[in-house]
């Protein structure tokens, strides 16, 4: 894992560093055409930026973990500031979005493969249709129209409130963005959820459940479930990508202050630092969720436990 | 096709046999004509292909730049099958136009991913132990960041514009190409029609490109339908947070954008580019699955 985001941070330092068109000439412009080349070697030199490549990351990285995000070069406040701002509200909204998206898979998944083409399940595939095709932008722009125009109901008009300052306009706040990406994540995992229960269903250990009496609660969630789990386990896993990468957008589109938008207006206004302390902690937070994705697997299944 | 120098060339079937290949192109094609997604999704990427290429030879109603100040923000009508916008624009030409963009943009992306991808795929599957455990260090490292994320920082590096946004989309989805190429590449090497032409001699190319790739080109037709949906989902996306290619170029995720303040009064600036984009990504998606059914006869019949 530390191996992983290692080299990750070569990954981010290299695409931002060494791509045509670095930190220097984009923030200038075009105005860096008419420097001269003395010019811009004193300004390579002043920023860093002529030193060797390796010598560059080597400091970037003992600045990021000895906790030194750097400033950034907008606001000319520390990234670590900047950061610590925005995290709780991208972490929350993606703990809301991930259980909400959990809760309608699982839900609908379960039901539906129990009895398969009846309304649950059929309702179940609706959901999944839109869930996978429509993108999220469209469902987050949909949805602030709607409330809008129907409801004149505008949750974002208000500063954010943080849970602890104002827990009621705080849920109202993060409620309607989960709820955009949860039906992303809540398609596939349906998908999966479903498909995995179907198999489980025919098996003969739960015909033996049924027949020697358990209850039909006991069956479905102990017996079916829980063996049907690791699939559902396993796209979760996948789709937190996919929340990560979302939360950028719908944070964009309901105006929350957390890690998404902080990384597009950084994008917007070359602020190099701050997009490469951001790009760092997403890919932390993915990995560090996928580690968790395979603690699970052991803690759901004994049979990977006492492997 | 001799084999100079070792005698008479040994007896062995054409290579066209080697490889091979239980359904011609026309079974194909009625195989995913017989699935359901196959037959919706070839419709949809039809018809978006279709409307792709019109507008790209400028065969727009209207020119998708002219704003006609007589008729801001109008309804549906004949004249405007989708309405128009705040300035005056047809936004049916703007969809075609769109359209066009975000396909040209997907499938150079695409390309790019594809090639990159599949070139370090095979090696990984295909040569030494070294070589390949690199590569998928690499491709996990670049997994680690989610794709979107990844696009991000590229067009963050390279600055916003359509050759950017190729770039960008392609790199993000190189990952998967290696992932997918690789795993059938190392089952592929061990198969017998491979181990029979490595015995006879066949150079390293020969059994490259004449008995591996041809075997894998299943898997990347599918995996070449999917990577175009989420293209075109990803440009959409990079265009909607305004890092797309900059206006005057017409473009979907752009338009959704800007519509979300005008929703509210004039539904059609909303609701037609989020179709548009919509039916390319489920008809991608349905024709890669397709796909899949069709040239996996074991998911067929589910």
């Amino acid at each position: 894992m530390v191996l992983t985001l290692f080299g990750v941070s070569i990954i981010v330092f290299l695409v931002l560093r060494l791509l045509p068109g670095n930190a220097l000439t984009s923030s200038l412009g075009v105005s860096a055409g008419l420097l001269s080349h003395a010019q811009l070697v004193a300004l390579d030199h002043y920023y860093g930026i002529g030193e060797p490549v390796v010598q560059q990351y080597v400091s970037w990285l003992h600045a990021i973990l000895t906790g030194n995000l750097g400033v950034s070069l907008s606001s000319r406040t520390s990234v670590a500031s900047l950061v610590g701002a925005a995290l709780p509200v991208t972490f929350e909204l993606a703990i809301a979005a991930m259980l909400l998206g959990l809760l309608i898979g699982v839900l609908f998944g379960v039901f539906g493969a129990l009895r398969p083409g009846r309304v649950v399940d059929v309702s179940g595939q609706g959901v999944s249709v839109i869930g996978l095709g429509v993108p999220s932008f469209v469902i987050g722009t949909g949805i602030v129209t709607l409330l809008a125009s129907v409801f004149q109901y505008f949750p974002s008009s208000e500063s954010f409130a943080s849970l602890a300052s104002d827990p009621w306009l705080n849920i109202q706040q993060i409620f309607f963005p989960a709820f955009t990406l949860s039906l992303g994540i809540g398609a596939a995992i349906m998908r999966t959820t479903r498909a995995s229960m179907l198999e489980v269903v025919g098996q003969n250990y739960v015909r033996t459940a049924r027949g020697k009496g358990l209850s039909r609660h006991s069956v479905t969630w102990k017996h079916i479930f829980l063996n049907a789990f690791i699939p559902v386990l396993t796209m979760s896993g996948i789709q937190l990508g996919y929340l990560l990468g979302g939360t950028v957008i719908v944070e964009q589109i309901f105006v929350l202050p957390g890690l998404g938008r902080l990384l597009v207006e950084s994008i917007n206004g070359r602020d190099f630092p701050v997009v490469q302390s951001v790009t760092m902690i997403f890919a932390a937070g993915f990995v560090v969720v996928n580690m968790i994705v395979d603690v699970l697997y052991a803690v759901v299944d004994p049979r990977i436990r006492n492997r | 096709m001799s084999v100079t120098g070792l005698g008479p060339a040994p007896s062995m079937p054409g290579d066209v046999d080697l490889v091979a290949q239980p359904e011609g192109r026309q079974g194909l094609l009625r195989a995913l004509w017989h699935s359901a997604n196959g037959r919706v999704g070839l419709v949809l990427a039809g018809v978006v292909v279709a409307a792709a290429i019109v507008a790209s030879f400028g065969g727009t109603p209207y020119d998708p730049q002219f704003q006609n100040a007589a008729a801001l923000l109008q309804h549906p009508t004949w004249s405007h099958p989708f309405g128009t916008d705040q300035f005056g624009r047809d936004i049916l030409s703007l969809v075609l136009d769109g359209l066009g963009v975000s396909l040209e943009i997907a499938c150079l992306a695409v390309a790019i991913a594809g090639v990159i991808g599949t070139i370090a795929g095979v090696v990984a599957g295909f040569l030494g132990r070294w070589t390949s455990a690199v590569i998928m260090r690499v491709t996990d490292m670049m997994f680690a960041i989610p794709a979107i994320l990844l696009a991000l920082i590229v067009v963050a590096a390279l600055g916003a514009g359509w050759l950017n946004s190729a770039i960008a989309i392609g790199v993000g989805y190189i990952p998967i190409f290696v992932r997918v190429v690789r795993g059938p590449v190392l089952a592929l090497r061990e198969s017998g029609y491979v181990s029979a032409g490595r015995v006879l001699g066949f150079s390293r190319r020969r059994l490259l490109f004449r008995h591996i790739l041809p075997n894998v080109s299943g898997i990347l037709a599918v995996q070449t339908s999917l990577a175009l949906a989420w293209s075109v989902l990803a440009e959409a996306s990079l265009s909607f947070l305004g890092l797309g290619p900059p206006p005057p170029t017409a473009s979907l995720g752009e338009m959704v954008s800007q519509a979300g303040s005008l929703a509210a009064t004039a539904w059609w600036t909303l609701a037609f580019p989020s179709v548009a984009i919509i039916v390319a990504v489920i008809g991608f998606n349905l024709l890669g699955d397709g796909l899949r059914d069709a040239i996996d006869p074991r998911t067929r019949k589910r």
